[in-house]
């Protein structure tokens, strides 16, 4: 019973996180698209280092296993992607803003938010260092994705503290799949690999599908490569020394 | 077989399978943009998918392979700036006149240089892992080099010609990985700063020079698609060989 707070608890903390994105807009008014490119980039390299994580401890328990279930998440990322249309949608712009974009930021933002419940969950299930890290991971690429809905929500008249609970709002998925995802993989433990696939496979792609290509268009190539490969090493590191 | 010949003989058949690259342009002038735009993305996610193998491997302790990867990582940058490369458009079927495709050959070789010393390092870890980062880097070469010759084509080369270009890009592999198979061999703590670099160097060039162009010629979402699986993929084989 302890460990499955411990889980929810986990999946609350990167929700919270979130929030974090709407503070500098306690500062200032509107913020240039460079920054939340450079945000992307350092959540980019995390979310990739940490997805390696989950790949490896995957691999431990089923090479295949985790290969299926890495390619379902990566439908999994596809088909909400289709499903809302967001393409539509760019998170960097400030400009333009309506009431559907506002809907639809928080709504895309809610949609995918499952899909990293699922990996804190599916990382318990390999242990509490490798769920400790995924759910670094995530709550720092939440910052970012918080800072993109405030953007959107604060040049609309939205005040800091509804910019912060919308972009809580948005990654509550999170722990409310968090602990379903473990259970799963704890009591059904050949679905292990496939949980931890899955989590990584989406995480993976997440990460090619949106950070990546948002950030390029906003900063210097250079840039985003410096900073996304260091902050990979940096998880990659971590991983080591936990 | 003596390991420093096999990394020769390893290093030296990835780099002839560069060869392979000109197949899909066998009986056409030029291909379809999208398609330049998926072989960087294959290209980029097994090069991805090996700078994480080579990262998990590191050995204890864990600091000089971080070391080792940020100074790769750093040199990336700086080969970049001081070459004018930074912001090379890899892709590019029209205007390409000799100077552009100096530089294009200069950054293949550049590329070629980095996966010599991922081989030469693998091949130091063990004999599996080091055949398999060998043959990752030869199916890697082919969609590479399938690019290269794409841009040669344009400008009225033969295939023959495209093909000889393809593996004289990537002669660079071979020296370096036997160099640098023979420095960590004479200097076993070398092993972990080796294995960095080369992490470091894979990724970053990755970030700056394959994905960047590829977003723009073939959608967001073919190459998140083409990237992810290849990166996942090729990670969990070599992580789980290791």
């Amino acid at each position: 019973m302890h460990r499955l707070l411990l889980v929810g608890f986990y999946g609350l903390l990167t929700a919270l996180a979130t929030g974090l994105g709407a503070v500098p807009f306690l500062f200032v008014k509107k913020i240039s698209g460079r920054s939340v490119a450079l945000a992307n980039a350092l959540a980019a390299g995390l979310m990739l280092g940490a997805s390696f994580g989950l790949l490896a401890e995957g691999s431990r328990h089923g090479a295949v296993q985790t290969i299926v279930g890495s390619y379902a998440g990566l439908l999994f990322v596809l088909l909400a992607h289709r499903w809302i249309g967001h393409d539509d949608v760019s998170f960097g712009d400030v400009t333009g803003a309506g009431a559907r974009r506002m809907l639809l930021i928080v709504l895309v933002m809610t949609v995918h938010s499952f899909s990293e419940g699922v990996a804190v969950g599916a990382a318990f299930g390999g242990g509490t260092e490798l769920a400790f890290l995924i759910t670094v991971a995530i709550a720092v690429h939440n910052i970012p994705e918080g800072l993109a809905i405030s953007a959107v929500l604060r040049p609309e008249g939205t005040s800091v503290a509804g910019c912060a609970w919308w972009s809580i709002f948005s990654s509550l998925p999170q722990p409310l799949m968090a602990v379903p995802a473990y259970l799963l993989v704890e009591t059904v433990q050949p679905a292990l690999p496939y949980g931890i696939g899955f989590a990584a496979g989406a995480m993976v792609f997440m990460v090619f599908l949106e950070l990546l290509p948002e950030a390029f268009e906003d900063a210097p190539r250079w840039m985003i490569g410096l900073l996304t490969s260091s902050s990979m090493t940096l998880m990659l590191l971590f991983q080591r020394i936990l | 077989m003596q390991p420093a010949l096999l990394t020769l003989f390893a290093s030296g058949a990835a780099a002839s399978a560069a060869a392979l690259g000109v197949l899909p342009l066998v009986g056409r002038e030029r291909v379809p943009q999208a398609w330049i735009g998926w072989s960087n993305a294959l290209a980029g996610g097994m090069m991805f998918g090996t700078a994480f193998a080579l990262g998990a491997v590191g050995g204890a302790p864990a600091w000089p392979a971080a070391a080792g990867a940020i100074v790769g990582i750093l040199f990336i940058v700086w080969t970049h700036a001081v070459t004018g490369t930074e912001d090379l458009d890899l892709n590019r079927l029209d205007e390409t006149g000799p100077e552009y495709g100096y530089r294009v050959a200069l950054i293949q070789s550049l590329h070629a240089g980095s996966e010599g010393v991922a081989i030469g390092a693998a091949m130091a870890v063990g004999l599996p892992f080091g055949l398999f980062t060998a043959t990752t880097m030869a199916v890697h070469n082919i969609p590479e080099v399938t690019v290269l010759a794409a841009v040669q084509r344009s400008r009225r080369m033969s295939l023959a010609e495209c093909a000889l270009l393809g593996v004289a890009t990537n002669v660079p592999q071979v020296f370096v990985a036997v160099a640098t198979y023979a420095v960590v061999s004479a200097a076993p703590p070398m092993l972990p700063w080796a294995l960095g670099l080369a992490t470091g160097m894979l990724a970053n060039l990755v970030l700056v020079d394959l994905l960047p162009e590829s977003y723009r010629q073939a959608g967001h979402t073919s190459i998140a698609l083409v990237a992810s699986a290849a990166l996942t993929v090729v990670a969990l084989l070599m992580g789980w060989i290791v």
